[in-house]
């Protein structure tokens, strides 16, 4: 009797810096899955789904960073683990809405383990980095065979589980912008126990200044084929000043920007009514 | 599929073996180290039965603990490992697994090789915690049988043993 979930098997590769991962993904394509942290890949591996190659990035050390400068933003290269990140002063207090979402993501463990690219390029539309990291605008940058190219993380997300990663890419590292005065973030999840995926959750980027909303983002997760963005709920608040009754609008509009489903972790119908309380909470706590 | 030849350190002993690249920390050992004090329970990152500790060198944090049944044995080539039986030293227990001992922490004792790593692990990060933080530390690992108010309990002995020990 095998003591151990059962993995399919594949055959297991380790490159020793990017450009030998990139000419092993020109080789293999769609036949090879990137693994960083494996939480995911390996979890997948259990249920059955497996490429014949995985292409481990365990040994690429020149991609385990998390870099902040004040002019320059934030860097996080794909070895970096949720608790790299959550462990970083400068990220706790320049991005709330991101240390939160890597803070509580998972247990103990799975932060030790997993990374804040794979939460992105699993592109699960429930992931936590992913919602808090569409709120603050972040840019993904790949390498591949053709090269180096920035992603918008706007342009990233396609549908379910669908990216604009080009099968031959390797995600190298997640850029943040440079804190600007004025700017303010927070991220919120709802989830049955706290190592459970989120049910719901959101994120808010908003520079305001003099109670005024000068510009916005909100990102949402499960409650659509991949995580969104509430443009309508932006355009109510973007320049306004900051009020209980803007706030009671912006609920308002939430339902109908959402296309939730039932599962497992919650019905359609609760999604629809929490998110207008969680989007406004989410607001409340970024300007507090 | 091809083996892997690598060499693991587990606590404190050396082991040179060759591994297939699909299996996990925890198959191998559990079935070719026979090392089964590092248990199965869920096999996907859920109840920490497997949690062990691996030091990271370029680490500046010290050892981190992982779930065995989430990580590629062949991805920790040349690493440290420790268990459950590797955390005293001269085969005394240490002041976690003394403390599980003396507060009934241990029912049927299948979740402990995993809650006394996850515990010390969590006492190493942060000796002062509050029984709030203990409570949110030891998320990911599941007792079926203590209610976790015991095992809560030999946390907070630990962590009075190990502060007095420190002065
Ligand atoms: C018990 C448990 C609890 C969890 N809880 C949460 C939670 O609360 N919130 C949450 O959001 N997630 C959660 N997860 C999911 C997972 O842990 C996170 O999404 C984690 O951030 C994934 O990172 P990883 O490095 O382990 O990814 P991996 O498993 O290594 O990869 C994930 C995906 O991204 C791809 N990928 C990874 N790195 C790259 C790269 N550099 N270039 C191209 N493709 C790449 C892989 O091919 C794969 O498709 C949980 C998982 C487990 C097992
Ligand atoms: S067996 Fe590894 S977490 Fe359950
Ligand atoms: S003591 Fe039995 S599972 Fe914890």
């Amino acid at each position: 009797m095998p003591s151990s979930r059962i993995l399919p098997e594949f055959e297991l590769l380790l490159p020793e810096s990017v450009a030998e991962a990139v000419k092993l993904l020109k080789k293999y394509k769609d036949k090879a899955t990137v693994m960083a942290g494996g939480t995911d890949v390996i979890v997948s591996g259990t249920q059955g789904f497996a490429t014949p190659y995985v292409i481990s990035l365990a040994k690429v050390s020149e991609l385990d960073y998390v870099k902040f400068s004040k002019s320059g933003g934030l860097r996080i290269g794909a070895l970096a683990t949720l608790q790299n990140v959550a462990d970083t002063k400068e990220v706790k207090a320049n991005y709330p809405a991101l240390y939160k979402s890597a803070a509580i993501n998972g247990t103990p463990q799975t932060r030790n383990m997993g990374t804040v690219v794979g939460n992105v390029m699993r592109a699960s539309p429930s992931g936590d980095c992913a919602c808090a990291l569409l709120a603050l605008d972040a840019k993904i940058v790949f390498q591949g065979p053709r090269g180096k190219r920035e992603v918008a993380i706007d342009d990233f997300f396609i549908d379910y589980k669908k990216t604009d990663r080009k099968d031959d890419e390797l995600a190298v590292e997640i850029k943040v912008p440079a804190p600007k005065k004025g700017v303010v973030s927070a991220f919120n999840r709802i989830t049955r126990t706290t190592l459970d995926l989120s049910k719901v959750n959101a994120a808010v980027c908003l520079t305001v200044e003099k109670g005024v909303c000068k510009s916005v983002r909100i990102a949402m997760g499960a409650v659509a084929p991949k995580t969104i963005r509430l443009f309508e709920s932006e355009n109510l608040l973007k320049g306004q000043k900051i009020s209980p009754s803007i706030l009671e609008a912006i609920s308002a509009s939430i339902g109908g920007q959402l296309s939730p489903i039932d599962d497992v972790r919650s019905t359609a119908e609760y999604r629809r009514d929490v998110s207008a309380v969680l989007v406004r909470r989410t607001i409340e706590e970024a300007i507090a | 599929m091809s083996k892997h030849p690598i060499t693991l350190t587990i606590n404190d002993q050396e082991y040179s073996i060759y591994v297939d690249g699909h299996h996990t920390l925890l198959q191998v050992m559990r079935d070719q180290l026979n090392l089964t004090e590092v248990k199965y329970g869920c096999g996907r990152g859920e109840c920490g039965a497997c949690s062990v500790f691996v030091d990271d060198q370029k680490e500046s944090t010290g050892r981190k603990v992982v779930d065995a049944c989430l990580a590629l044995a062949a991805t920790l080539d040349g690493k440290k490992i420790t268990t459950s039986r590797g955390l005293g030293k001269d085969g005394q227990l240490n002041e976690v697994q003394q403390a599980f001992v003396e507060e009934s922490g241990i029912q049927c004792g299948f979740c402990t090789p995993g809650m006394v790593v996850k515990s010390t692990a969590l006492l190493e990060k942060n000796p002062k915690a509050t029984e709030d933080e203990i409570r949110f530390g030891l998320e990911g690992n599941i007792c079926r049988c203590t209610g976790y108010v015991k095992i809560v309990d030999s946390v907070k002995k630990a962590q009075k043993v190990m502060s007095k020990k420190r002065k």
